[in-house]
C-alpha cells in the first residue's frame, strides 16, 4: 500500500516537471499555431548551457543559471527570427517539417559541440531527499511541481489580466483580428519563443539537477507530448490538470503493468494515453473548440 | 480630407486584378456608404486601406491612398490603428474564447496605458449598455447583435478618427440593423467619427450616409449623396428590389434586367 502511494505520487510530481515542458510548448502554439517539435531539443541546449557555464566555465550558480536562462530566452527569439518568420503566410506542411528539421539540426548542432559523451550536470537545486513521513521523494522534483504551479498561475495572469498577455491571446484567437486591432502579430510570436525557450531551461535545471546526461536527454520533450495534448493545446491551466493526470496514470502503470510485463509499460503509457485522446477528444480536455452558439 | 483613395488598383496573388481604379474620399466627421454585389470588390478596397491585404497575399499596385494627406499604401496595420482608423473586419470577428471586456481592452491596444485604456472602456460602456452586464461573458456565446455591437465597441478603443465597417447588416434581424446605424449615426455626431460603411443593405445605409459610392467589377460606377443615391432609379431597382412604378420586382427580373443594361452604358 506504502508503494503504491509512493509511485502515485513521485508519479504527480515528475507528472508536473512534464507539465513545466508542456507549458512551454502551448506558449508557443498559443501564439503561433506552430507545434515546436524541436521543444525537447531546446530543452537539452538550455542544459548544456548551464553545464557550460557552471562546469566548463567554473562560473557560480547565480551567474550561470541567470545567464543560460537568458540564453535560451534568445536562442528561442532567434529559432522565431531566423527560421519560423519567413515561413509565415505558408502552409501548416512546412510549419510541422521546419520544426522537424530544427529538431535533427540542433541536435547534431549539440553533439558536435559538446560531444556524445555522458556529462555531469551540476547540482543546481539541493541533492538530499525529502522525507514526507514514510514517503521519500527526489527534492528536485519537489521545487521543479512548486516551480510548476507557480509558473503556471504567473502564466495564467499574464495572458487573462496583463495588456500584453490579453493581446497575445487574441494573437493565439486570430491573427487578422489582432493585425487589425494594432497589434504586431510578429512580436508576439517572438516574446512566445522567447518565454518558451526560458521554460525549457528552467525545466533542465530540475529535470537533470545532480544527474549524468547526454543529448539523448531531449526524449523528455517527447514525454510531454502527451500532456500538452491531453491538456489541449492552448489551456495553461489545463497543462497542470494534465501533468497531474499522465503523471498519476504512469505511477500506477508502474506500479501494477510493469511487474506482469516484466517493465517498460510505464514508459509507454504517455503515448498510449496521448493515442486515446486524439481518438476521442482530439481538441484535449480544455483546448479551444469552435465555439457554436445554440 | 481625412481618406483619399485615387485611381487605386489592387492585385491578389500576383496576378488577380480585382480593383481596376477606385477613387473615394472621407471627410472629417462623414459617414460614406460604399455599395456593390458580392465581389464589386468593397472588402478589397477597405482591406487596402487598413493594410490587411497584405497578410491575404494582395497589394496595391496602383494609385494612391492617403490618411490625413500621408500616403499610407505601405503603413503596417498597427501604425495606422495609432493613427485612428480602423477596420472592424465583416462576419462579426469577436475573439471568441476571450470575455467581453477582455476583447474590448485588446481593441485598446494603442492606448497610451492602463488609466487612459480604462476611461475609453467607460466611454464605450456608456455607447453600448448592453455590454456592461455581458463584461465577463465568454463572447462567443453572445447573441448576434451582441456581437456585432461588441466589435464596433472594440473598434471604438482604439479612439479612431475614421472607422472602415464591413457589412454590420449581415445576419442580423431588421430592429437590430437599424439599432447598430442609430449607433453608428451617434457616434458620428458625438464623437466626431468618421465611417465608411460597407454595405448590401443599402436602404438602411444611404439612411444614415453623407454621400454614398456603387462599385462594380472593382470599379466605382455611381456616385451620390444619400438622399440622390435613394432616389436613383437603378439603385432602387438592384438593391431595394423596387421597378419604377413602386412594384416589388422579383429577382428573375432584376437579374434579367441587369444582364440588358449596365452601369454606365
Amino acid at each position: 500500500m506504502l508503494s503504491l502511494l509512493s509511485y502515485v505520487a513521485n508519479g504527480a510530481l515528475t507528472g508536473l516537471l512534464y507539465a513545466l515542458i508542456a507549458m512551454s510548448f502551448v506558449i508557443i502554439y498559443r501564439s503561433a499555431r506552430v507545434f515546436n517539435f524541436a521543444q525537447g531539443e531546446i530543452v537539452i541546449v538550455g542544459a548544456f548551457l548551464v553545464w557550460t557555464f557552471m562546469s566548463a566555465f567554473d562560473l557560480p550558480v547565480w551567474v550561470s543559471v541567470p545567464l543560460a536562462l537568458l540564453s535560451s530566452l534568445l536562442l528561442g527569439v532567434l529559432i522565431e527570427r531566423l527560421i519560423l518568420r519567413p515561413l509565415v503566410g505558408e502552409e501548416l506542411f512546412a510549419f510541422v517539417m521546419v520544426t522537424i528539421g530544427l529538431l535533427i539540426f540542433i541536435r547534431g548542432v549539440v553533439l558536435v559541440a559538446w560531444g556524445p559523451e555522458v556529462r555531469f550536470f551540476p547540482a543546481v537545486l539541493p541533492m538530499a531527499a525529502v522525507k514526507v513521513g514514510p514517503l521519500v521523494f527526489d527534492r528536485a522534483l519537489v521545487i521543479g511541481a512548486a516551480v510548476t504551479l507557480v509558473v503556471a498561475a504567473a502564466a495564467s495572469w499574464f495572458f487573462n489580466r496583463t495588456q500584453l498577455g490579453l493581446e497575445m491571446t487574441a494573437v493565439a484567437e486570430d491573427h487578422q483580428i489582432a493585425l487589425s486591432l494594432g497589434i504586431s502579430v510578429k512580436r508576439s510570436i517572438a516574446v512566445a519563443w522567447g518565454i518558451s525557450g526560458l521554460l525549457s531551461t528552467l525545466a533542465a535545471i530540475i529535470f537533470l539537477n545532480g544527474k549524468g546526461m547526454t543529448f539523448l536527454a531531449s526524449d523528455i520533450g517527447f514525454a510531454a507530448l502527451p500532456v500538452a495534448l491531453l491538456a489541449g493545446l492552448e489551456s495553461i491551466g489545463g497543462v497542470v490538470l494534465g501533468g497531474l493526470i499522465v503523471g498519476i496514470a504512469v505511477g500506477l502503470a508502474a506500479y501494477f503493468l510493469d511487474p506482469i510485463f516484466h517493465g517498460g509499460v510505464a514508459a509507454v503509457f504517455p503515448f498510449v494515453i496521448m493515442v486515446v485522446i486524439l481518438l476521442i477528444r482530439p481538441t484535449g480536455l480544455f483546448g479551444w473548440k469552435t465555439i457554436e452558439r445554440i | 480630407m481625412l481618406l483619399e483613395l485615387n485611381n487605386v488598383e489592387v492585385v491578389y496573388s500576383d496576378v488577380i486584378l480585382v480593383l481596376k481604379g477606385v477613387s473615394l474620399s472621407v471627410e472629417a466627421g462623414q459617414i460614406v456608404a460604399l455599395l456593390g454585389a458580392n465581389g464589386a470588390g468593397k472588402t478589397t478596397t477597405l482591406k487596402a486601406i487598413s493594410g490587411l491585404l497584405r497578410s491575404e497575399d494582395g497589394k496595391v499596385t496602383g494609385g494612391s491612398i492617403r490618411f490625413q494627406g500621408v500616403p499610407i499604401h505601405a503603413e503596417e496595420p498597427q501604425n495606422l490603428v495609432r493613427r485612428g482608423l480602423v477596420q472592424v473586419i465583416e462576419g462579426r470577428r469577436i475573439l471568441p474564447h476571450m470575455t467581453v471586456e477582455q476583447n474590448l481592452l485588446v481593441g485598446g491596444k494603442v492606448q497610451k496605458g492602463r488609466v487612459e485604456r480604462r476611461q475609453m472602456l467607460d466611454k464605450v460602456y456608456g455607447y453600448f449598455p448592453k455590454l456592461v452586464n455581458l463584461r465577463a461573458r465568454v463572447s462567443g456565446y453572445l447573441s448576434g447583435g451582441e456581437q456585432q455591437m461588441l466589435v464596433i465597441g472594440r473598434a471604438l478603443m482604439a479612439g479612431p478618427r475614421l472607422i472602415l465597417l464591413d457589412e454590420p447588416s449581415l445576419g442580423l434581424a431588421p430592429m437590430t440593423v437599424t439599432e447598430i446605424f442609430e449607433l453608428v449615426e451617434r457616434l458620428r455626431r458625438q464623437e466626431g467619427i468618421a465611417f465608411l460603411v460597407v454595405e448590401q443593405n443599402a436602404n438602411v445605409a444611404l439612411a444614415v450616409a453623407d454621400h454614398g459610392y456603387v462599385m462594380e467589377n472593382g470599379r466605382i460606377v455611381l456616385y451620390g449623396t444619400g438622399p440622390e443615391l435613394r432616389e436613383n432609379e437603378d439603385i432602387k431597382e438592384f438593391y431595394m428590389g423596387m421597378s419604377i412604378s413602386g412594384h416589388g420586382k422579383s429577382f428573375k427580373d432584376v437579374k434579367h434586367y441587369k444582364r440588358r443594361k449596365r452601369w454606365l452604358g
